[in-house]
């Protein structure tokens, strides 16, 4: 069974259209990655998915159905810049969202998971960012959801707090749940996503696993050399052009740098524009 | 019904409150702060009036006189020297000096004329004293001439007999902070709960909207009984005041909850930033404080400020819970009750079908 199917879904405010019929799904057990730069649509198609707003066309399915509260009991949210309670303490934040589900998993194990177990009586208000984000993603986990919904879940993390949030999403896959990821980040979809899906202006412009829309858009790997009489720059469509290139230039450079293509690559490809 | 989300969405909000010293602090510290103080300010008028007397005469007659001057109760007689120096004594409070040769121009029946030395600063006072002294006088001189007295009057209190400034206002700092706590706690909830990403979060909950917005008033009213009984219970205990809660009073305070979250409802929904709801929050409790007779009675203001008064909501509940605490008049306090409760199911319905939990 498909965990979301989205149809033709469309949603405008005033004159710009924030979502202009984009229709894709995510299979269960995947990690599914709506990739694309601030204000590409990528928060109002996921809030829509959500039940947060209302679609002025299309038609939204999840694991087959339309969304009511037994749906609901099988998804966990993280939304976008979330902030809980700030005088709540890490234990109290995740009973309080617990008490909402009908559903709980064990909330010492939840919290042990995410490695916030030396900060579980600590007030949300004096959590550093990262430890937030990982309460954050802790709370869309309370009710051992199916499908969970990370809405940008390191936008302005450090490497090691972004690091954590990707141990804790991989660790969620070999669970067997459906993770529907929002992110500007390139190398966060690349990292950990199944397929990615390219937002830019409101419609999707490419969708396909990462590496396959490396192949198919990227253009193979950058090889920069720098000899004694300058910089020069050499194209590779694959692996083994760069081999080649590599080895008629006779070690004949002091330095080398391949740059492969990435999803970054692929966006500027499609759209004209850098991710930002 | 979702028991277990209600009770934690109580017990979240009860520990978020008493975490925050600045909530504890307006809920609680202030109106008791207030009540210390203005209680204090006002009580002044517990100790009465005192004046000093300088008897020059030291005689029957004049001793006649002070005597009658003790036995006003709001007077208080203190005697000073012959030698005493009376402009340093008129600073302090007025002083009456009695003539030499008094008793002698009685019984000659010669004008004799006492002099009072005052601070005209402290007219009030000083209009109270002369009234007090030539009501003495005038009778002494209506004995003199064996004449009596032809036009009369009787005075009779309305307030029932022993009721004193800090009566009035105890009711009327529970009103206010009824209405703040209310106003503030609902915007605080609505505005920040928004900006958080909190009401998206429960909306993709099957906790439903109203069973959120009954555990919200349920803690509301918690916060107001709690801070009522506080502020009664300081009153009681350091002014002795002579009220308590009954029926009418819980009911008014109840209706005033409702009320009161129905208007910052109204507000966060049409305010996106917390400062500018804060900023409209006092825009709309500071004169409401003042014009609906929470400090003082309205009957001191102009008449077009007591006509706007009326119109206030926080007027109705300061009224009612006067009329039911202090006055014991059931039936006016009832009508207050009525007119809060009629206006906090518009305001309230108006504010609970605004609060939408969905973005656009």
């Amino acid at each position: 069974m498909k965990a979301i199917e989205v149809k033709n879904l469309t949603k405008v405010y005033g004159n710009i259209i924030a979502v202009d019929n984009v229709t894709f799904f995510v299979e269960e057990g995947e990690i599914f990655s709506l990739l694309g730069p601030n204000g590409a649509g990528k928060t109002t198609t996921v809030e829509i998915i959500e039940g947060i707003r209302n679609a002025d066309k299309g038609e939204v399915k999840i694991f087959g159905k339309n969304l009511n509260d037994e749906i609901k009991e099988k998804m966990g949210i993280l939304p976008q810049e979330f902030q809980s309670m700030e005088r709540l303490n890490v234990k109290e934040t995740l009973e309080y969202f617990a008490s909402f589900y009908r559903k709980s998993i064990d909330i010492d194990e939840l919290i042990e998971m995410v490695g916030l177990k030396e900060k579980e009586k600590e007030l949300y208000k004096n959590l550093s960012g990262g430890q937030k984000r990982l309460l954050g993603v802790a709370m869309a986990l309370v009710n051992d959801p199916s499908l969970i919904f990370l809405d940008e879940p390191t936008t302005g993390l450090d490497p090691k707090a972004r690091r954590n949030i990707w141990n804790v999403i991989m660790e969620m896959k070999e669970k067997g749940k459906t993770i529907f990821l929002t992110t500007h980040y390139m190398e966060e979809a690349e990292y950990l996503a199944d397929k990615v899906a390219i937002m830019h202006r409101g419609k999707i412009v490419a969708m396909d696993e990462p590496y396959r829309l490396i192949e198919k858009y990227g253009s193979g790997a950058r090889i920069i050399v720098e000899t004694v009489d300058g910089k020069k720059e050499f194209k590779a469509r694959d692996e083994k052009e760069v081999v080649r290139i590599i080895g008629e230039l006779q070690e004949k450079y002091e330095k080398i740098e391949i740059k492969r293509a990435n999803l970054e690559d692929v966006f500027l490809k499609l759209t004209g524009e850098g991710l930002g | 019904m979702r028991i277990k989300g209600i009770a934690w969405e109580i017990k979240a909000s009860i520990k978020n409150w008493y975490r925050n010293k600045g909530s504890v602090f307006w809920t609680f510290a202030f109106p008791v702060l207030l009540i210390l103080l203005f209680g204090e300010i006002f009580s002044g008028g517990n100790d009465g009036y005192t004046i000093y007397i300088q008897d020059m005469d030291d005689s029957f007659a004049s001793q006649a006189f002070i005597d009658a001057m003790e036995n006003i109760s709001a007077v208080k007689v203190k005697i000073i020297g012959k030698d005493a120096n009376v402009q340093e004594y008129a600073k302090e409070h007025a002083v009456l000096r009695i003539p030499e040769g008094f008793y002698n121009a009685i019984v000659s029946r010669q004008q004799c004329n006492f002099t009072l030395y005052i601070d005209p600063s402290q007219h009030q006072t000083n209009s109270v004293i002369i009234s007090f002294i030539s009501s003495i006088v005038d009778k002494m001189n209506l004995e003199m001439n064996n004449a009596s007295v032809i036009v009369g009057y009787k005075i009779e209190e309305v307030v029932a007999k022993g009721f004193e400034y800090i009566d009035f206002f105890v009711p009327g700092i529970i009103g206010m902070t009824v209405m703040t706590s209310a106003i503030y706690g609902s915007i605080e909830v609505y505005v920040k709960y928004r900006k958080r990403g909190l009401l998206k979060k429960l909306l993709t909950t099957s906790f439903k909207r109203g069973e959120w917005i009954f555990a919200k008033m349920v803690y509301q009213l918690l916060i107001n009984f709690f801070s009522a009984i506080v502020i009664l219970a300081v009153g009681i205990a350091v002014f002795h005041l002579k009220a308590s809660f009954n029926f009418t009073s819980v009911l008014i305070i109840i209706a005033a909850s409702f009320a009161f979250t129905g208007i910052g409802m109204i507000i966060a929904r049409f305010v996106n930033e917390e400062e500018t709801a804060d900023s409209a929050a006092s825009a709309i409790t500071f004169p409401m404080m003042f014009l609906a007779g929470t400090f003082f009675p309205l009957e001191i203001m102009p008449s077009f400020l007591q006509t706007i008064a009326k119109i206030l909501p926080l007027y109705y509940v300061n009224e009612g819970l006067r009329n039911a605490m202090i006055y014991h008049d059931a039936n006016a306090a009832m009508l207050n009750a009525v007119v809060i409760a009629t206006f906090a199911i518009i305001v309230f319905g108006i504010g609970a079908v605004l609060t939408n939990w969905k973005e656009e």
